[in-house]
């Protein structure tokens, strides 16, 4: 029966070629349907914490939905620019300061000056990495700053106590390297100054200094006086003196004086001194308070909270402050500017501070998050203390997604010790500076 | 083996009686109708199998053969996505030309194909017929061999970065163990390379023993029968019958896997970027990070170009080799 077969498929096709009509006749919103927003996000812990902010969001806006979309964040940038350019980019979306420039300068993100927010109430490191010409182009969200994690356990059983400041200097004097020394322990249980200490047998480290540029080498950089920019969009300097000086100090925490876990263990793409710092095989662990969530579940010990410690020229950590974008060319701009406005609110920071996830970018309500911690049994007051001091952003500048991979490569090698620090950083600060738009 | 099946059936069909007995070239396979008329008849026949082949056709012209072309087109271009494209000529092949990176990875990336395609090809082909006697429990080894290749590499590299770690790792304790101080593996210019062909043979070697044991199966008993009473021992039975009558599977085999082994990306990816100092830095690697992190689309397409071309090549001189020495028709 040649013609009803060719009837069924003449039917199917037909109806293949209505299908895609029919979906776009949905998304013709008229006035008073519902309007979708699309929210994105990296952080699959916050995600959680979101999905109750929106849910206040919706009831307070009943003709707006908004769907949380969850992007790891090896994939969120390159899935943001190619819907940048796609035209497709989510209503709403988290933006990062060292992203900030490629994005705000291409003209994806819109204006927020007509939400008229009152700059002064939020963190001035937050605001100032999302400014740009004097505009403000994200919702100050919150703030991580990079603290010292620490293994009580591990002090109570080398019977040491976390000095209250721990000083750090380049020729190697200061608390930090002695408390590093004596939290180290290799098979037969000897120290990295008593002789007779095999490096190769290290079977707990006091330290981990490793190639992180974000709670790394940038703070011995910045509490060393080394400079890391000359400006905001200007041009990398951090080989300069003082932040050579500061880079050989991280290096020679690993290759020198053997308190830190090997390079070759260390260097990404491999996170294993997340593990061996939760597993209880090192002892201090710079990282920011946004890694909380995902270190306690697994660490098996009293967690202990300590400030960074001070080099020659005092103490200056990261302070890393998040924002929520609007997209330039949203369908529905006028909903996302409503979202946008909502998220800069107290209402939902303190929903998330409270939660625990962040310190919000709003003053005042860091008590929130103090307690959440509080009740878990680890004090976070020293990040608060540390965010009150002096912080710097990362750097803010043009060409960063293209720097990164090969700012980590060569400093890969000079954590290897491969690479002298010096040639390291100048190979470094060139390569970044011809990406510089 | 699905292709060496089609085939067979093809001969003898009454198209070609000439060479129905006869050993078939790859030239000589598919089968042409005489005159316009005899295409008119033959798309009237067989209109609904046309129908059939339609979703996988589209797939073919939309999602490869397209994307090709535009790949193509935009190595002549500048374009560096947030902006509009400009057409640029051959600008970006005279940059290619002078680029030594992109030399390095290309010459990096044969080195990757190097390490692996021989030896997981005879790995696998042993491992065949290691598997292909009859005894209790075959099945469950044969199923075994091929669970890494179910795995993703993404996975499967992560698991083996633990395994290649220099100080905790499963592969430097067990070399410690005979008293050999293993490397740091994934750190070392001179070791990160064979690390990683090292998983991916690991990942594939059970799944072309599949390839082999099908081919081994297919081959007539009479043949090996004969050749014994001719008095040849098993290694030369192996050399003049195994080898030779799977032809037709190894064909398949080395194409596919080289073509693999050329797009190598993901477990670099996981397991070194590309580190330490460019040792890992294939060409697939190069194009990722010039198109995703640099955002020179241009670039990259260009790069991307080289890639088609070198397995382009390298493909079409294995249709060449094979096609001299293959027999389809084992009946």
């Amino acid at each position: 029966m040649p013609s009803t077969r060719f009837r069924w498929a003449a039917a199917l096709l037909g109806a293949a070629l209505l299908t895609p009509l029919a979906a776009c006749g949905g998304s013709g919103a008229g006035p008073g349907d519902k309007v979708t927003l699309t929210y994105r996000l990296w952080d699959d812990q916050q995600k959680v914490g979101y999905e109750k902010v929106m849910a206040a969001f919706e009831k307070a806006n009943p003709n707006i939905h908004v769907k949380i979309e969850l992007l790891p964040y090896d994939q969120y940038w390159i899935k943001m620019t190619a819907d940048a350019v796609a035209g497709t980019a989510p209503d709403v979306f988290w933006m990062q300061t060292n992203q900030f420039p490629e994005f705000v300068t291409k003209g994806v993100l819109a204006d927020l000056s007509p939400l008229k927010l009152d700059t002064a109430k939020y963190h001035p490191n937050v605001v100032a990495a999302y400014t740009y010409k004097s505009k403000l182009y994200g919702v100050p969200k919150d703030f991580g700053v990079v603290g010292l994690l620490y293994n009580k356990n591990l002090f109570k059983k080398a019977g040491v106590q976390m000095p209250a400041n721990l000083t750090w200097a380049p020729d190697g004097s200061g608390t930090l390297l002695q408390v590093a020394r004596k939290l180290t322990v290799d098979a037969s249980g000897k120290h990295p100054d008593q002789p007779g200490f095999d490096p190769n047998k290290v079977q707990q480290y006091g330290f981990a200094s490793w190639d992180h540029y974000q709670t790394q080498w940038m703070n011995w950089v910045n509490s060393n006086g080394g400079k890391l920019m000359d400006r905001p969009f200007g041009k990398y300097t951090f080989n300069d003196n003082a932040s050579v000086q500061a880079l050989q100090f991280g290096v020679d925490l690993v290759n020198k004086y053997h308190v830190s876990p090997p390079a070759a263990q260390t260097n990404p793409p491999s996170d294993k001194i997340n593990e061996m710092f939760k597993r209880g095989e090192v002892a201090m662990f710079p990282a920011n308070n946004a890694l909380l969530p995902f270190v306690t579940p697994e660490a098996h010990f009293d967690l202990g909270v300590a400030s960074m410690p001070q080099g020659p020229a005092g103490r200056s950590v990261n302070l890393n402050g998040l924002s929520e974008a609007v997209y330039s060319k949203s369908r529905h701009k006028k909903e996302a500017m409503r979202l946008a406005s909502y998220l800069s609110t107290a209402e939902p920071q303190k929903m998330m501070a409270d939660q625990g996830y962040i310190f919000p970018a709003l003053n005042g309500l860091s008590q929130g998050y103090v307690d959440y911690w509080r009740k878990k049994n680890i004090d976070v007051s020293p990040y608060l203390e540390e965010s009150k001091g002096t912080t710097f952003n990362l750097p803010i500048t043009t060409g960063f997604t293209a720097f990164e991979p090969k700012l980590i490569r060569i400093f890969n090698e000079m954590y290897l010790g491969r690479l002298a620090v010096k040639q390291a950083a100048d190979q470094a600060v060139q390569q970044g500076n011809a990406l510089v738009k | 083996m699905e292709s060496a099946d089609g085939v067979r059936g093809r001969v003898s069909s009454p198209a070609e009686p000439g060479d129905a007995r006869g050993p078939v070239s790859l030239a000589e396979r598919t089968s042409v109708p005489a005159s316009p008329a005899g295409y008119r008849r033959r798309w009237l026949a067989n209109w609904y199998a046309y129908l059939f082949i339609g979703p996988s056709l589209f797939g073919v012209l939309a999602f490869l053969l397209l994307p090709l072309v535009v790949v193509l087109g935009l190595s002549l271009f500048h374009w560096e996505l947030l902006s509009d494209p400009t057409f640029a000529g051959l600008a970006n092949y005279r940059r290619l030309a002078a680029d030594g990176d992109a030399w390095h990875s290309l010459w990096r990336t044969a080195v990757y194909v190097l390490l692996c395609i021989p030896l997981q090809t005879v790995l696998a082909v042993l491992l065949a017929l290691l598997l292909n006697q009859r005894a209790k429990g075959m099945r469950f080894y044969r199923a075994l061999f091929v669970v890494p290749w179910m795995a993703t590499p993404i996975v499967l590299g992560l698991v083996w970065t633990w395994v290649f770690d220099p100080r905790d790792g499963a592969l430097n304790r067990l070399l410690d163990l005979v008293g050999v101080a293993g490397p740091n593996w994934l750190s070392d210019t001179t070791w990160a390379l064979p690390a990683i062909a090292l998983v991916n043979i690991w990942q594939y070697t059970g799944y072309n023993m599949l390839f082999f044991l099908a081919g081994l199966q297919g081959i007539p008993q009479e043949l090996y029968d004969a050749a014994a009473i001719d008095g040849a021992t098993p290694v030369r039975r192996f050399f003049r019958v195994t080898l030779p009558l799977l032809n037709p599977t190894m064909f398949f085999v080395m194409v596919t896997n080289l073509i693999g082994a050329f797009q190598i990306f993901d477990t670099v990816y996981v397991m070194t970027n590309g580190g330490p100092n460019q040792s890992t830095e294939v060409l697939n690697f190069k194009i990722f990070e010039m198109a995703f992190r640099q955002f020179d689309f241009g670039y990259a397409s260009t790069l991307s170009t080289l890639l088609f071309v070198v397995i382009l090549a390298v493909t079409l001189v294995q249709v060449r080799f094979f096609s001299k020495r293959t027999t389809y028709d084992l009946s």
